[in-house]
């Protein structure tokens, strides 16, 4: 058997001196010792923690999501003192206009981004890496099937379906009056980032399938009398988690940004919902008169895009048994 | 490697928050005088209407001044010819029949333009209306100006296929909202449509079934500008129209930009306030208000003698106004644009719910989401302070941040639950969200829908649109409250689509009120309009007056004589001039 492979069966075989260790305790040992991956692994927990704890630090706050303190605005509607109106009271400060605190908005638009974004990416992760492993596996009338979805879905105007069916969905489920909710725009977002998110999955983990799918372990496993279930999940999974990792890795802090995109054309989230996305376009304006209300938005996505990038990256290296480390 | 970065990227942000909080933003005071007020009469000495118009102080000829747009003007035909952009660069290559002095401080005189008076009201009764042709008037070929030409300049504005331009006189004429089929132009193309003749080459004669003492103020917009018969190319006149000002277009590049150069047959003798200063005119289309802003205020070049033609957008107004060294290049003036949270009168019936909307508004924050004094000036007044004879009140005094408890009170205990209906823009989702929290201080409960925003205007002029409240701006195509009130107010028009009355308010002793001051002399009608106004706030408060715009445009250092137009509220060009 090649050692390069694992199989569900067998570890692999090292070189040198034998330990016997499982293929997922190798990998955390490999992470445990990777310090980029440390860091980033510290910051994703950090932003979750501040993401399930939003009510908990609105309560230790003392301020809400949509309370405004314009008396602290001056006549043009900007913050009073420095860095966008920083104090004690408004750690990151006021939004000019309508003077409602950046610090807790965004703690809430955190939450509503991490939401939409890890629901969407495990969806889309999912139905890619089943309609993959089976189109890969099976082939036949089946691939061409998945393949011709796939090309039918990457060449469908993404933000032109988003935008003509937020509106109709709006109108059908809550007429021409009613209060549109803020989970009708999460679901929307969720629903629009799974369904156009899943091909690159698919096309990754379909093409490392057919070139698994000959192997001897395969064909052993097969000649044992092995279902197609114990096939793909038992056999073909394991040696494909690392595309799937990736794109997973790669999924999120992209739908983050898409969620960013989409609020601020105003399908998903509308106002007064706090949001990511919408405070960051809204900001760019601000650039040259009030810096710190660009940055703090700003500075938040980047290290959260930049954390989850990095952590991919490591999570692959990790579980890769031809990487180095 | 990757730690490295991770160094920088830390380094980086931490250097821009310390930037960032070098200075403290103190607050600090600037004051529009929004209150000036406006006067307005129509000159009754004819040497007004005559030229030439006094020199601008400073002024010198030559130099090319460009206008920095960043929405295309689509075309320049006067017939259809009704954005505030139009009508403001129509001036320069066609004159009307009549026009406003303006000295941009909103004191207006109606003068003759190509007409020697504002018109004679000949039976006193405004239904015949005659005004004579000045003599040495010219298109750019050299041909004199006639009343033929005027007439058919009028006339083909009936074209159903000329589409866009203000319909006063064509509905005036024909006596009804659908001119197009009650005279039809391209089946009569030599004759003129009904109560329209020119006696002789220096006389045009209307004709009205009813009293139009408003004709006067109609003929100053830019759809009686004279046109020969065999210039007319129909839809592409928009492209080259045919001049009789200052200026001829000698370029039009869609959607990129227009030149107009000097038209020397124009003789300044008859023309009672243009001037002829720069060589040329450039209207260049494309960037961003932003970017335009920028260039401005950098002042390198061909943009010294430039001019922003969009208002400072509202995040950077405290940095222009903040800067000592720009304030002789900015222009601050109010406009007679006023906004409106309009109350549909058909599903908010209850006059005390509409009352309490009044009192519950905070209009200083509301200026703050605004940008400030500089953006938007409060406002309280059905008709805007522009408005001649505008007589200042407040019907529901809440103070300046709005009064919740005196709405509350109102109420009763109850709680009525209203859908304000938002465009789903960055700027009138944040005014919403503005209205929603001051409304829900006061004791209503607001559900706030979006509109997608090119189609929000038609939507709110549907008779059965489903929302109780939304935003709604009104700018009037003379400064007279007989182009405001019965435009907005009277219910006896209301149709299925395309109201401009959108509060669907209808009230019959009001609506009787109209007729009667529509049929007084213009002069007569100033007082009454205002009256009138504060008796609609305070018997039926059909709407809660918000602010009015303010003008705020910044300019490159070589640009002179531009100013406000108290008609319009948007840039003058007719006094421009370029520093030398």
């Amino acid at each position: 058997m090649d050692g390069t492979l694992r199989t569900g069966t067998g570890d692999p075989i090292p070189a040198g001196r034998t330990v016997g260790r499982s293929p997922g305790r190798l990998a955390w040992m490999r992470l445990r010792r990777d310090r980029t991956a440390l860091v980033s692994a510290a910051v994703l927990v950090l932003f979750v923690l501040v993401a399930l704890a939003a009510p908990l630090i609105e309560a230790a706050y003392g301020i809400g999501p949509h309370d405004q303190f314009q008396r602290r605005l001056d006549g043009f509607g900007m913050p009073l003192g420095h860095a966008g109106g920083v104090s004690g009271e408004h750690f990151f400060g006021l939004e000019p206009g309508l003077g409602r605190d950046i610090f807790i908005r965004l703690v809430y638009g955190l939450r509503t981004s991490f939401f939409v974004a890890c629901t969407a990416a495990v969806l889309s992760t999912l139905i890619g890496a089943a309609l993959g492993g089976l189109a890969g596996y099976l082939g036949g009338w089946l691939d061409a099937v998945v393949s011709w979805l796939t090309d039918l879905t990457l060449a469908m105007p993404f933000l032109i379906v988003a935008l003509a069916l937020t509106p109709t969905l709006a109108l059908r489920f809550y007429g021409q009056r009613d209060e549109v909710p803020p989970s009708f725009g999460v679901g929307v977002l969720i629903a629009i980032f799974a369904v156009f998110g899943w091909t690159s999955t698919a096309r990754l983990v379909r093409g490392q399938v057919i070139a698994l799918r000959e192997r001897e372990f395969v064909a052993a496993a097969r000649a044992s009398g092995a279902g197609l279930g114990h096939l793909l999940v038992r056999q073909l999974l394991p040696n494909t988690w690392a595309p799937i990792l990736v794109s997973f890795s790669f999924a999120v802090p992209q739908f983050v940004t898409g969620e960013a995109a989409l609020s601020f054309i105003g399908v998903g989230l509308t106002e007064p919902t706090p949001s990511f996305g919408r405070m960051i376009y809204q900001s760019l304006d601000y650039l040259q008169t009030d810096p710190a209300f660009v940055l703090f938005p700003g500075g938040t996505l980047v290290a959260l895009v930049f954390a989850f990038n990095l952590f991919g990256d490591a999570l692959r290296d990790a579980l890769d048994p031809r990487s180095a480390r | 490697m990757r730690s490295r970065l991770a160094t920088a990227l830390c380094t980086a942000t931490t250097l821009v928050a310390v930037l960032g909080a070098c200075s403290a933003n103190t607050g600090g005071s600037s004051t529009v005088d929004t209150g000036r007020q406006q006067t307005g009469v129509i000159a009754t000495d004819p040497k007004d209407s005559w030229g030439p118009a006094p020199e601008v102080p400073g002024a010198r000829a030559g130099g090319t001044f460009t206008i920095i747009r960043e929405t295309p003007l689509s075309h320049l035909d006067p017939q259809r010819t009704y954005s505030f952009a139009g009508l403001m660069a129509a001036p320069l290559f066609a004159r009307s029949l009549t026009t406003w002095k303006d000295d941009g401080q909103g004191n207006l005189v109606l003068v003759g333009d190509l007409a020697e008076t504002p018109g004679s009201n000949v039976e006193d009764d405004c239904t015949v209306w005659e005004f004579k042709i000045k003599d040495g008037v010219r298109f750019e070929d050299g041909r004199p100006v006639t009343a033929k030409e005027i007439a058919y300049g009028i006339a083909r504005s009936f074209d159903p296929d000329l589409t866009g331009g203000p319909t006063y006189l064509q509905e005036w004429l024909a006596d009804t909202p659908q001119y197009d089929t009650a005279w039809d132009f391209a089946a009569n193309r030599t004759a003129l449509p009904p109560g329209l003749t020119t006696p002789d080459d220096r006389t045009l004669r209307f004709e009205f079934a009813r009293p139009r003492c408003d004709l006067p103020f109609a003929a100053s917009l830019p759809s009686t500008a004279p046109l020969p018969a065999d210039r007319d190319t129909g839809i592409n006149l928009g492209h080259a129209p045919f001049s009789s000002g200052p200026y001829k277009v000698t370029r039009f590049q869609a959607g990129v930009e227009i030149v107009l150069e000097r038209n020397e047959h124009w003789d300044p003798a008859t023309d009672p306030v243009r001037h002829q200063y720069p060589d040329r005119f450039v209207w260049s289309f494309g960037p961003s208000t932003d970017t335009a802003a920028n260039r401005v205020i950098a002042d390198n070049g061909a943009d010294q003698a430039a001019l922003s033609w969009d208002f400072v957008p509202a995040s950077l107004v405290s940095r222009v106004a903040g800067d000592a060294a720009l304030r002789s290049r900015t222009i601050l003036s109010p406009t007679p644009t006023a906004n409106h949270l309009v109350i549909n009168n058909q599903r908010v019936t209850d006059l005390r719910v509409r009352q309490a909307l009044n009192y519950a508004i905070d209009r200083e924050g509301l200026v703050k989401v605004l940008g400030g004094p500089h953006v938007a000036a409060p406002n309280t007044t059905l008709m805007p302070p522009a408005t001649i004879g505008h007589r200042a009140y407040d019907a529901y005094p809440a103070g300046p941040n709005g009064d919740p408890d005196r709405a509350r009170e109102l109420l009763g205990g109850q709680t009525p639950e209203l859908v304000l209906g938002a465009a789903d823009s960055s700027v009138e989702q944040q005014l919403a969200t503005q209205l929603k929290g001051n409304l829900e201080r006061a004791g209503f409960k607001i559900t706030m829908r979006a509109i997608p925003d090119d189609a929000k205007l038609d939507e709110i002029k549907k008779r059965d649109n489903p929302w109780d409240l939304y935003l709604s701006s009104w700018a009037a195509d003379w400064p007279s409250g007989a182009a405001i009130l019965p435009v907005l107010y009277d219910g006896r028009g209301i149709k299925v689509a395309g109201n401009t009355n959108e509060s669907y308010f209808d009230d019959p002793a009001i609506s009787a009120e109209f007729d009667r001051i529509l049929a007084l002399p213009p002069a007569a009608q100033a007082p009454q309009w205002a009256g009138l106004d504060e008796r609609i706030m305070r018997e039926h408060a059909p709407v809660v007056p918000l602010y009015v715009d303010v003008a705020y445009l910044v300019h490159g250092s070589k640009v002179g004589g531009v100013f406000v137009s108290s008609v319009f509220g948007y840039p003058c060009l007719i006094d421009a001039h370029v520093k030398p």
